[in-house]
């Protein structure tokens, strides 16, 4: 080894040592805030603690051999697929239409894509509140206009699938420009020569979307998917406001079941166990996500 | 190519009647919301075609006497504490992450990934007993530590992404030229970075602003948040839509500009590829 490479060797080691000095305080930062509350949970769930009793120090599998049992939690699974399910199908399909009809408008009028933007800046809490004001038929302006004609717009709050359909068209209004706003820039990398390519060839304007543009969308559709999915297991404000689970239980989705039970029902431990459940989803969708981002980068 | 047969205008035709109904179902709730902030009380469950003439500017000034304003104040307080501490320790370590040639970057992309995506509810309960114990329930300092788990890894993971479009030469070079690894940093790595860094802090701003479920389970009157305190137009037996709706005006109005900023980092920091 020559003097300088040596010497190249010995900066090298310098830098990472550096490098690896501006990352302990995020590891520390992260430790603390994240790790900690995480292993705490984790602790509870394995516990008997109950915010009133307290705890007779029991360890175990308990709670989550009650889990297997509970039918509350199944329904609440469903709850959570069905509001995933429609919200994200409508989500995508919703975006996907706009980004690609918003693509097509040039000139002045491509400042209307902000009014499509406007709805993804309203803070959640907001936004249920808006649509929980659309869904009260006294007040309902929705209601109003279609009393002219002589029709009743049945109260969807209070029946079962009318308040799950509530839910999810809030959380559409809401989420939409987002899956727009990643559909728009993935069509502006896709080359105008291959459309104008396949016109030349003969192929119709839907043929040349369904076999030319959406394949090319796939990666970016794939991604809003996830992104969408995860935070839609994090449902939370929505159900609160709209319908508090109800009518009975039939909007009570995972996390706001976990909630029910640490903080209506005071059992801390049960809580902790569901959300156990729900973090090792997520931690499978994470690790799915962060291994289809290193092979994008390589 | 111009096609301008009968055909081809109904298919357009149809293209634009779909797009003015999915405007208006963008547009609607945001107009209603309007609309409910300026209705007089007496007349605010008629239909808007009966009374037209019947709004006020009364709702805006009722509820500046409501606890509202200083529940906004401690959003923007916490939200912007959260946000600075975030940035502090999570902008050198986005860097450290891009540049470096540590090991274990893929742990570290999902374990930031996993922060962002983990159920809120899994944190909360432990922080809820642990705050209840240590003092820190309805306190600002109990809220910030709240807020840096989402803020955080936000932050680095939106940092990372953007440092790692900043050319390795540029800071190869500058240390070539005898800076140290944070004159690098500071003097040539940051300021390429400069239009990341913005959006990260606007993100991480924005996911703090947002949050309703932390401050509603461990802030109490005196901290709570706007989105908590909206829920106080509820009552057991009637509902103040007006000031609802001023209220989910104000909780919006600050956001707007900043979503104006950062509309197009939020693609790349949500969906950008982390280059190893």
């Amino acid at each position: 080894m020559s003097l300088n490479s040596k010497k190249r060797a010995g900066a090298t080691f310098e830098l990472e040592r550096g490098y690896r000095r501006m990352i302990v305080p995020a590891i520390i930062a992260v430790a603390i805030f994240a790790i900690v509350p995480l292993a705490g949970m984790l602790a509870l769930s394995f516990s008997d603690y109950h915010l009133i009793r307290g705890s007779n120090g029991e360890f175990g599998f308990r709670n989550f051999i009650k889990l297997v049992n509970d039918k509350r939690l199944m329904n609440s699974v469903y709850v959570m697929a069905a509001l995933s399910l429609f919200g994200v199908a409508a989500q995508v399909i919703i975006g996907t239409t706009v980004a690609v009809g918003l693509q097509k408008i040039v000139g002045k009028w491509r400042l209307g894509r902000v009014l499509f933007l406007i709805p993804y800046a309203v803070p959640h809490v907001a936004v249920a509140l808006i649509w929980l004001s659309l869904f009260t038929p006294t007040l309902s302006p929705i209601n109003a206009f279609f009393d002219l004609f002589g029709i009743t717009v049945p109260s969807f709050l209070t029946s079962q699938y009318g308040a799950i359909f509530a839910i999810v068209v809030a959380d559409t209004w809401t989420n939409f420009p987002f899956a727009m706003l990643i559909i728009l820039a993935a069509l502006q990398g896709i080359s105008p020569d291959l459309d104008e390519a396949a016109a030349l060839d003969g192929a119709s304007r839907i043929n040349t979307f369904i076999y030319i543009t959406l394949p090319l969308l796939m990666p970016a559709l794939l991604m809003v998917t996830l992104f969408r999915f995860i935070d839609s297991l994090k449902h939370f404000p929505m159900i609160f406001v709209m319908t508090k689970g109800g009518p009975g239980r039939s909007t009570q989705a995972t996390n706001f079941y976990a909630y029910v039970q640490t903080f209506q029902n005071s059992n801390v431990a049960y809580g902790a166990a569901i959300a156990v459940l729900l973090f090792i989803v997520a931690a499978i969708i994470s690790f799915y996500v962060a291994r289809l981002n290193q092979r994008v980068s390589s | 190519m111009i096609d301008r047969s009968p055909e081809y205008r109904l298919k357009k035709a149809v293209g634009v009647t779909m797009m003015l109904v999915l405007l208006l179902f963008a547009a609607v709730p945001t107009l209603w919301a309007l609309l409910l902030s300026v209705r007089t009380p007496d007349t605010i469950f008629e239909p808007i075609w009966e009374s037209p003439l019947a709004v006020t500017l009364d709702n805006f000034f009722k509820i500046t006497r409501s606890d509202f304003p200083s529940a906004l104040m401690n959003s923007f307080i916490t939200a912007g504490l959260s946000t600075f501490f975030s940035m502090l320790v999570g902008v050198p370590a986005g860097f450290a992450l891009a540049k470096s040639r540590v090991s274990g970057k893929f742990i570290a992309s999902w374990v930031l990934l996993l922060l962002r995506m983990a159920p809120p509810v899994g944190f909360v309960i432990p922080l809820f007993l642990a705050y209840v114990n240590a003092g820190l329930i309805d306190t600002y300092t109990g809220l910030v530590f709240a807020y840096m788990t989402l803020t955080l890894p936000l932050i680095v993971w939106s940092m990372w992404n953007s440092f790692s479009q900043v050319p390795d030469e540029l800071i190869e070079a500058a240390i070539m030229d005898g800076a140290s690894l944070g004159k690098a940093f500071l003097l040539v790595a940051l300021p390429a970075a400069r239009p990341g860094a913005v959006a990260a802090a606007i993100l991480g701003f924005l996911v703090a602003w947002n949050d309703f479920f932390y401050a509603l389970i461990i802030t109490r009157s005196s901290t709570t948040t706007a989105p908590v305190a909206v829920m106080n137009f509820i009552s057991y037996d009637s509902v103040d839509w007006a000031s609802i709706a001023v209220a989910s005006i104000a909780l919006t109005l600050p956001i707007l500009p900043l979503m104006a900023i950062a509309n197009r980092y939020i693609v790349q920091s949500l969906s950008g590829a982390v280059k190893g």
